[in-house]
């Protein structure tokens, strides 16, 4: 059997090997073949056991009153109803809710806005792709730490605050039961922008110029183009970029706790931080693995709708 | 492929699957041991304690003297990061592979308390050594159905840290302390500073008041609460200690931008001059006074009574010990350092480098001219008791009434409240 390769200028006639489909195959004995599932196995062996399995088993005690230490017993769903009718744990729902869509909507809105400010035309629009996104290679533990000092009642902020007149408004901000979680929203979209920047800045690279051209020649204004021509053109890369934002703003815990330590008592306290407090600082490992699931759950859901609503919309 | 080469194959993946099994459960297998050695000296161990710089502390020094004084016998020092101590710890402990001498927190409430892990089955119990040297009153906090698991270090007294130099007196009862904070802050300073954002220094500060207002009355208090007889909520003592908070703050005791401030505004504070006191342990007042070197006098009180008739009560208790592992197959030897540790004259040793009141010899110290000298009559007639929250049941109360106080500053909370969730944690 032959193949025949035909290209635009010349046709190619290649000599096939008998009975196979898979085309030309080294010659070597029967350990160096490639892809087969057992030279993967020593590694999804131990993705199993340590990914899913230790996932699995730190579900199981959500069903248990262990704390960390000796035995435990089987509570079934208690810690599930303890969680419900805790008012404190029902704050810490609320406040990752807040902060997942207000990052999410934040990072997004004003990421976008960057990219298509950057997008062409701008001379300098490099050194401020390179300015933007810098924030989002730090830790955020590193930032968050910083941000602590800009926010302190005698940092920066309040400094820079008293000296234009406006004593009134400088406070301890992450101290206050109403402006600490701002203070994290805040520390999150700045790092997190240059991020949903990047990612809409590839989806606008593929919007071809010509169609905004034609619809500005037809009279289209600035935001009709924008709305009826680049945001359709752009639908994968938000919904990229909403489903990362939600799934990571969710899981938020490195700013919280270096910013307000889930203060002031506990005002700023999400279900990721409540999990590390219960498990591992008060010693209720049970109630904490009970936490932890309830919030994946709550990922999952929004992580399936998200897609959902962004991919369902592909089609047209 | 041919037939010759499929088999071949699959006797490689069993091979390679069985090769790689092996090595995951040799690997697992390590910990599980003989049982640990009980009865030879097999004069090795290894000891464990936190550090949060480069500097030597007394474990070290003393271990290191250990070792000089007795050629032959080697200590592997562990040193583990201070933040971290207590977690790792635990989870050595629950691994099995924990070293055989650790510092634990004697009572229970935080995550390396040795009750809690005594009860556990994690540690072994002590000789009659260890019995011998346990602080006045604080019997609950080191034995667990009749045997010792700790063996305390030093003692050390929880109150205000003041600094003497500037010259403004320590006031001598509440409403002193009233009128000194009301002054101070008109000069644009603070009595106190505190770490508002942090539970331990708020709950400290709350503790070290309800020396005079609950502890006074009613030494056994945590006793009866533990067996049900009062709560915090109907304890008017509680609620006059959370009041003097309130009015405390109210009179501009504590700094301005307390409810963010973590421990560095008490360093910064106390360094330059902005704040005069803050609450704390004793360890402290020796710690600034070397880093301040002459710059400033800083001793330890214990906070004023309501009135100044009112009896003088203190907090003094051992913050750590040395626990042997369960699992250790050291025990021996272990045991044979603990013994010399308890001796006066390392007891002493220990304190004087930890800035603390040594466990045993310490009837006959003369603090006069020490950092204790404003506490002395209290130590000597015995008016003290261990801290509160070694002896609460979980480490919720505490974390409830360090948020609490914090509360009590925003205005998020009321003592009624305050007390309410104290009450709620302890039940969990």
């Amino acid at each position: 059997m032959t193949t025949t390769v035909e290209s635009e200028t010349e046709r190619v006639i290649v000599p096939g090997r008998g009975g196979s489909r898979r085309g030309t195959r080294p010659r070597r004995p029967g350990l160096l073949k490639f892809g087969h599932w057992w030279w993967a196995l020593p590694g999804v062996v131990l993705v199993i056991a340590i990914h899913y399995i230790a996932t699995v088993f730190g579900g199981a005690f959500a069903f248990t009153n262990w704390s960390g230490l000796g035995s435990f017993d089987w509570i079934g769903f208690e810690n599930f109803r303890r969680i419900f009718q805790d008012s404190s744990k029902l704050l810490a729902l609320g406040n990752t809710l807040f902060l997942a869509f207000g990052s999410v909507i934040l990072t997004n809105v004003l990421g976008l806005a960057i990219a298509l400010g950057l997008n062409r035309g701008l001379k300098t629009r490099y050194a401020l792709r390179v300015l933007f996104f810098m924030p989002v290679v730090l830790s955020p533990l590193a930032v968050s730490y910083i941000w602590k000092f800009i926010f302190d009642y005698n940092g920066p902020l309040n400094t820079v605050l008293r000296a234009i007149g406006l004593d009134s408004v400088a406070r301890a901000w992450t101290g206050d039961p109403t402006w600490a979680i701002w203070t994290i929203l805040i520390v999150i979209v700045w790092q997190q922008t240059g991020f949903s920047m990047v990612i809409y800045m590839a989806g606008l690279a593929a919007v071809p110029v010509e169609i905004e051209e034609a619809a500005a020649i037809d009279g289209a204004s600035l935001w009709q183009r924008f709305w009826h021509v680049t945001l359709p053109a752009i639908r994968p890369a938000v919904a990229i970029s909403t489903t990362l934002g939600l799934v990571n703003g969710l899981r938020v815990f490195d700013q919280i706790m270096a910013l307000t330590g889930t203060g002031p008592a506990g005002a700023t306290a999400t279900l990721a931080t409540e999990v590390y407090k219960q498990a591992f600082t008060l010693g209720n490992f049970g109630y904490g693995a009970a936490l932890a699931l309830v919030l994946t759950v709550i990922i999952l859901v929004f992580a399936v709708i998200q897609q959902r609503v962004s991919s369902g919309r592909e089609e047209d | 492929m041919t037939q010759q080469r499929r088999s071949r194959a699959v006797r490689a993946g069993v091979f390679a699957t069985a090769v790689a099994g092996a090595l995951i459960l040799a690997g697992c297998s390590g910990t599980s041991g003989d049982g640990g050695n009980t009865t030879t000296d097999t004069k090795q161990f290894s000891l464990a304690f936190g550090v949060s710089n480069e500097v030597e502390t007394g474990y070290e020094k003393l271990a290191n003297q250990y070792m000089t004084e007795n050629p032959g016998v080697k200590i592997t020092l562990n040193k583990l990061p201070g933040e971290t101590y207590a977690q790792t710890i635990r989870t050595q402990l629950q691994a099995g592979n924990a070293s055989d001498v650790f510092v634990a927190a004697p009572g229970v409430g935080q995550a390396y308390s040795l009750v809690t892990l005594a009860k556990a089955g994690l540690l072994a119990p002590l000789d009659d050594t260890a019995k011998k040297v346990i602080p006045a009153g604080a019997d609950a906090q080191f034995i667990v159905d009749g045997k010792t698991y700790g063996q305390a270090l030093d003692i050390a007294f929880v109150g205000n840290i003041y600094n003497d130099l500037p010259g403004v007196a320590y006031p001598s009862d509440f409403q002193g302390v009233l009128d000194t904070c009301k002054k101070m802050a008109a000069d644009k300073k603070s009595l106190f500073v505190i770490a508002g954002s942090v539970g331990a220094n708020t709950g400290i500060m709350a503790q070290t008041i309800a020396a005079t207002r609950v502890y006074a009355q009613d030494p056994q208090w945590d006793q009866e609460r533990l067996a049900g007889k009062v709560t915090f909520a109907d304890s008017q003592g509680w609620k006059d200690t959370l009041q003097a908070i309130v009015d405390m703050n109210k009179a501009g005791c504590f700094q301005k931008g307390a409810e963010g401030a973590g421990f560095d505004a008490i360093t910064n504070g106390l360094t330059q001059g902005a704040a005069l006191g803050m609450f704390g342990p004793s360890g402290a007042a020796t710690e600034i006074n070397t880093a301040a070197q002459g710059h400033a006098k800083f001793a330890v009180y214990a906070f004023p009574a309501a009135t100044s008739s009112d009896k003088a009560y203190g907090i003094a208790s051992s913050t750590y010990a040395y626990s042997i592992a369960a699992s250790s197959k050291n025990k021996v030897a272990a045991q044979k350092f603990l013994d010399w540790m308890a001796d006066p004259a390392q007891s002493k040793a220990f304190a004087k480098d930890q800035g603390t009141i040594p466990v045993s010899g310490y009837e006959d110290i003369d603090f006069k001219d020490s950092v204790y000298a404003p506490v002395e009559s209290v130590l000597k007639d015995g008016a003290y008791t261990p801290i509160p929250n070694s002896s609460w049941p979980n480490a919720s109360v505490y974390d409830a009434l360090g948020a609490g106080v914090l509360g009590l500053l925003t205005g998020q909370k009321t003592i009624d409240q305050v007390l309410a969730d104290m009450d709620a944690a302890w039940a969990n």
